[in-house]
């Protein structure tokens, strides 16, 4: 299936079937608002079963967190819980906006968001389809914000934050090695028009606002393009 | 040999923070101005990259931004008895180099000094008496008012971008500020930075005991921010390695992020670093200055003439500068004749460190480097001194900013300094210490005071400076006194163990104390005992004006560089509406 | 045996270069090693040294081993691979007298006057170093052959400055020698020492990659993560990629 998925027909597959659980998943659930303690018990839509609440997000990112690439749906695999989770919520409180996550995210019960995001957290997926490759100029640009940040735009290295080579840094910042090219630009355009706001200290927001599109489309690729042997590599201290 | 360069209206001595500020301000309007830095340019990209730059090893143990001691140290003795030795390690202060000078590498602690510290003298002949102070002490009066510098004030913090809650805004009291400050016009330009774990412990004994606690004025900011220059900075991420590093994200208030951008931009301004300024040139009269002479990175001599003199080195380069250059008497303390070297001061920092039992986690590597909590309550002359016997006092705070291991592993007295013990000590303690500081002011006294070293010489084979300093009685009374006040916050705070070190003599040069050094070219309304005028105008060469911590008179019980950029902001009124419509003295003598 | 063995190896290699750190590991280090929990444990490596003789190291690996010694919190200064740390400071700029003040006229101060020996580190460590090896040749037992009391002894004898040490005081060469063993301990990795960062594990410091914005705000929360230095890589080297110009 995710061989299929990687072609056109099958990204045309996964979106329809995408669709069709989202309705199904309307249809079943009217959703709850989103709790606001922390306890679940209190709050939790007691509705709908783990594995049923899980299913939608299987529907997108893959089994395996492999995530769609050109659908611009992100790699989850191996992303740090804590972050995965702060998404969940945040799809949920508005600071992150998107019109299929945020039903998602209102649906799931707290114990739910953390279970998921430690389940894509422990999980291993193989990597799709290196990015296409793009040309010399941007390959160097692009290393050149990841590694070592731009001086006239007051933007820093990538890398401070989001770890050597971009393999991501617990607690602060996720992995952008191998994660989809059209994913990572969705997500500093919407930094950048401020759709996006669950940033630490406006951080990315500032960053983005200095990035034009050739940058973007010049970091994001040099990302995708460090995939699965950049993680395999990164030594485990 | 000496190659004479074309005349250029101002030559600026250093491009630190007040270089760059005066550079931009004059350059803008209209003058060609050249600014000599004596060390290597830099930026925060590609220069300041982390991780790199989170290296304690280089930065904090071998003091990698820090003047280069190989050829210019200082030299130190306590009393005038002894001879004076190079100091041949930094390590008791830390004068920084290259481009942004000494700010590169500060902490962000953006204080304002109080109106009582600017007329320290007359307030406390005034309050206490016209005996109360020790006939040891030269304290005097700045020649400026609070209300003189509190625009200038205003404007730095707004250039910064400082980070804090405003306790006293035009005489009105505001809640979570500082109740103690002198009025502002208005609020910080950014709220405070968020709290951390110490300074809420902090927060909760110190109002338990009455005191008022407020969050501690920090130029890491707190969130974006885009200065009246139109640079945008970015929010601090509490990386815990500020000090003695620079910064990496745009989020530290720098000449390289606030200002340098815009200066560089000018083709008015020209910066020639690896520059060396040896001395600053006076025509046959003494009392005119024609430029300066400096040494390049490749030991080429020039001549730059100018017909603006400003020396904006650090505070003892100032000194060491006039010194060299012949311009006011050098201070003799035998009969306490003459200006130049008079009245250095410091800052007497004690500290008081508390340890909590294991379930109280720390994560001292969590922090900026001036997120911090902190009382005034005990600053200054915010508490009645009558009968104590010294004047001055220090803020108390939680306000260590970092948890970087070769320095910091705090442990208990009674704790061996090395084996098992040791090493069970240190891990025990890491993450459940919290240390505060208490920053006291400093007086001047006529025994401390620099010169010029009669034997020790820098690679270019001028004399270097020499510093007689120990700290008066004045200050460990100061001392002893706020820091059991500090120890019961301490307590109050439900440490186990709390250890008051109060500041004792005699001072030493081989432990960090502080980098604010103060006086030497100290400014003030009488040329007998200052060294220039409130406009920091040279009294004996009126086309040079020094600008600096060198300038104080006495030092506060506050971090210097907020003062300072009032200051600076202060000169540049004074030069652009006065003394370049119509060069000469702003002040007759 | 064990002496026997070390006098062996000098023998035959002299002055050479390479002394295994892994036979002088303590027997204590060596238990605590083979039951210690990953990741705490360190295999001792062979130390390629660039400084320090083989006799000089045999002290240093012992002296260090003691200042900072292996218990059930893990590995010592030697698992930690301090003496290497300072064999590479030593035999670099900083061992030269790197921001170090070295125009004379020499004379003694007073303590607050700082260091004024004109010794540079490398210096003082072959002088301290040569001086110690005799002394102790001449009462029959080398530093390393001791037992851990006697060794704690003779380094407390150091440390109150009773020796004079071919013109160092014993306490300023002890001084210098418990700064580095420190700073070797707790170091970045990349610079020979903290192996693995066990100590920066131990203490619970996160190291160089440092952005605590989202976590600094919950208080009394024990942060978690494995540290991370600033050698770390996933391509082992920093920034540096020859596959990419670095210029536009």
């Amino acid at each position: 299936m995710n061989a299929a998925w990687r072609t056109r027909a099958g990204f045309l597959v996964a979106c329809a079937l995408h669709a069709a659980v989202c309705v199904a998943f309307a249809a079943s659930t009217p959703a709850p608002p989103a709790p606001k303690s922390s306890s679940s018990k209190t709050a939790a839509p007691a509705t709908v079963s783990d594995e049923a609440a899980f299913a939608p997000c299987v529907a997108c990112h893959g089994a395996q967190g492999e995530g769609l690439a050109a659908a611009h749906v992100p790699r989850l695999a191996g992303q740090a819980a804590e972050y995965l989770q702060k998404q969940l919520h945040n799809y949920a409180d508005g600071t992150r906006d998107s019109p299929i996550m945020t039903n998602f995210a209102k649906a799931l019960s707290e114990t739910q968001r953390a279970k998921f995001a430690a389940r894509y957290a422990s999980m291993s997926a193989p990597f799709l389809a290196e990015a296409a490759p793009v040309n010399a100029v941007m390959l160097a640009r692009g290393h050149q914000l990841a590694y070592q940040g731009d001086e006239t735009k007051r933007v820093q290295a990538c890398v401070g934050c989001h770890g050597p080579d971009g393999i991501g840094v617990p607690h602060a910042a996720p992995y952008l090695a191998g994660q989809s090219a059209e994913y990572l630009a969705g997500a500093l355009k919407a930094f950048q028009q401020g759709t996006r706001k669950n940033d630490a200290g406006q951080l990315m927001r500032s960053v983005a606002q200095r990035l034009d599109d050739a940058d973007i489309a010049a970091v994001t690729g040099y990302f995708a393009g460090l995939s699965s042997s950049t993680h395999q590599s990164a030594t485990p201290w | 040999m000496k190659q004479r360069l074309k005349e250029v209206d101002v030559v600026v001595i250093g491009v630190g923070m007040v270089g760059s500020i005066i550079a931009k301000e004059l350059a803008a309007a209209g003058y060609k101005v050249v600014g000599l830095e004596r060390g290597q340019t830099r930026f925060t990209v590609p220069e300041f990259q982390s991780p790199a730059i989170h290296d304690e090893l280089r930065f904090d143990v071998r003091k990698a931004l820090m003047q280069d001691n190989t050829r210019e140290p200082v030299s130190f003795r306590n009393q005038a008895s002894q001879v004076a030795l190079p100091v041949r390690r930094w390590e008791s202060f830390l004068p920084g180099t290259g481009l942004g000078g000494s700010m590169v590498h500060w902490n962000g602690q953006t204080y304002r000094f109080q109106a009582n510290d600017f007329q320290l003298a007359s307030r406390t002949r005034e309050r206490y008496g016209a005996n109360f102070l020790d006939p040891e002490l030269t304290v005097q009066d700045w020649g400026v008012t609070y209300d003189d510098l509190e625009p200038h004030y205003d404007r730095f913090e707004y250039l910064l971008g400082t980070s804090g809650k405003a306790g006293n805004i035009k005489g009105k009291i505001q809640p979570g500020g500082d109740p103690h400050e002198s009025p502002r016009s208005r609020e910080y330009p950014t709220p405070p930075q968020k709290e951390l774990f110490q300074g809420a412990l902090f927060r909760k004994a110190a109002s338990g005991l009455g005191y008022h606690p407020f969050p501690q004025p920090s130029s890491n900011l707190s969130q974006p921010y885009t200065n009246p220059e139109g640079l945008r900075l970015n929010a601090c991420v509490f990386c815990g390695f500020c000090e003695r590093h620079a910064c990496e994200h745009f989020a530290k208030s720098v000449p390289q992020t606030v200002i340098l951008p815009v200066l560089l931009a000018n083709s008015n301004f020209e910066l020639r670093t690896g520059c060396q300024v040896q001395r600053i040139n006076l025509d046959s009269t003494k009392k005119h200055a024609t430029g300066v002479t400096y040494i390049d990175a490749v030991g080429r001599e020039f001549e730059q003439p100018a017909s603006l003199v400003i020396t904006s080195a650090f505070a003892l380069n100032n000194i060491r500068m006039l010194l060299l250059s012949g311009i006011g008497a050098p201070y003799d303390p035998a009969t306490g004749q003459g200006v130049v070297g008079r009245n250095y001061a410091y800052q007497t920092v004690s500290t008081v460190a508390s340890f909590f039992d294991d379930d109280i986690i720390i994560n001292p590597f969590m922090a900026s480097g001036a997120s911090g909590t902190v009382i005034n309550d005990l600053a200054g002359d915010n508490f009645d001194h009558s009968g104590l016997g010294f004047i001055g006092g220090g803020y108390i705070g939680a306000v260590n900013s970092n948890g970087r291991p070769i320095q910091y592993h705090p442990t208990p007295p009674g704790t061996p300094t090395w084996g098992k013990g040791w090493k069970q000590a240190v891990l025990k303690h890491y993450n459940h210490s919290v240390m505060f500081t208490l920053h006291g002011s400093s007086v001047a006294q006529k025994q401390n005071f620099c010169d010029l070293d009669p034997t020790y010489r820098d690679a270019w084979g001028q004399p270097l400076l020499r510093i007689t300093f120990d700290f008066p009685q004045n200050d460990i009374k100061m001392a002893a006194h706020a820091t059991a006040k500090a120890v019961e916050i301490g307590k109050a705070m439900g440490a186990k163990q709390v250890v008051g070190n109060p500041r004792k003599g005699p001072y030493t040069v081989t432990q960090y104390q502080s980098t604010h050094n103060t006086g030497g070219t100290v400014m003030g309304d009488n040329p007998k005992t200052s060294v220039v005028n409130r406009y920091l105008q040279s009294w004996d060469v009126p086309n040079v004006f020094v600008i600096g911590a060198s300038n104080y008179p006495q030092n506060a019980s506050w971090n210097p560089t907020g003062t300072l950029g009032a200051l600076t902001y202060w000169v540049i009124d004074a030069l652009k509406e006065k003394y370049l419509k119509n060069p000469g003295r702003l002040v007759s003598a | 045996m064990a002496r026997v063995t070390r006098r062996s190896f000098v023998t035959t290699v002299g002055a050479a270069t390479v002394v295994p750190a892994a036979a002088l590991l303590s027997a204590t280090a060596q238990a605590v090693a083979a039951t210690a929990k990953s990741p705490l444990t360190t295999e001792p490596d062979r130390i390629t040294y660039l400084f320090f003789n083989a006799e000089q190291a045999f002290f240093i690996e012992a002296a260090c081993e003691r200042l900072i010694p292996a218990d059930e919190s893990g590995p010592g200064a030697l698992g930690a691979g301090v003496p290497n740390y300072i064999d590479k400071q030593l035999g670099g700029a900083w061992g030269a007298g790197e921001r170090l003040h070295r125009s004379g006229p020499w004379q003694a101060g007073t303590p607050t006057q700082g260091y004024q020996l004109p010794f540079t580190p490398a210096e003082l460590f072959h002088a301290s170093l040569r001086a110690i090896n005799r002394d102790l040749a001449a009462h029959g037992t080398p530093f390393h052959d001791m037992v851990g009391e006697a060794q704690d002894a003779y380094l407390k004898s150091l440390e109150s400055g009773a020796h004079d040490l071919d013109g160092v005081p014993s306490a300023i060469f002890f001084d210098v020698l418990l700064k580095m063993t420190v700073e070797g301990f707790f170091s970045d990795p990349v610079y020979g020492g903290n192996r693995n960062m066990v100590a920066w594990r131990m203490i619970g410091f996160p190291g160089a990659y440092a952005d605590y914005f989202e976590a600094v705000d919950k208080h009394g929360v024990k942060f978690e993560r494995e540290p991370m230095s600033l050698a770390e890589d996933a391509h082992g080297h920093i920034h540096v990629r020859r596959d990419i110009p670095a210029n536009l």
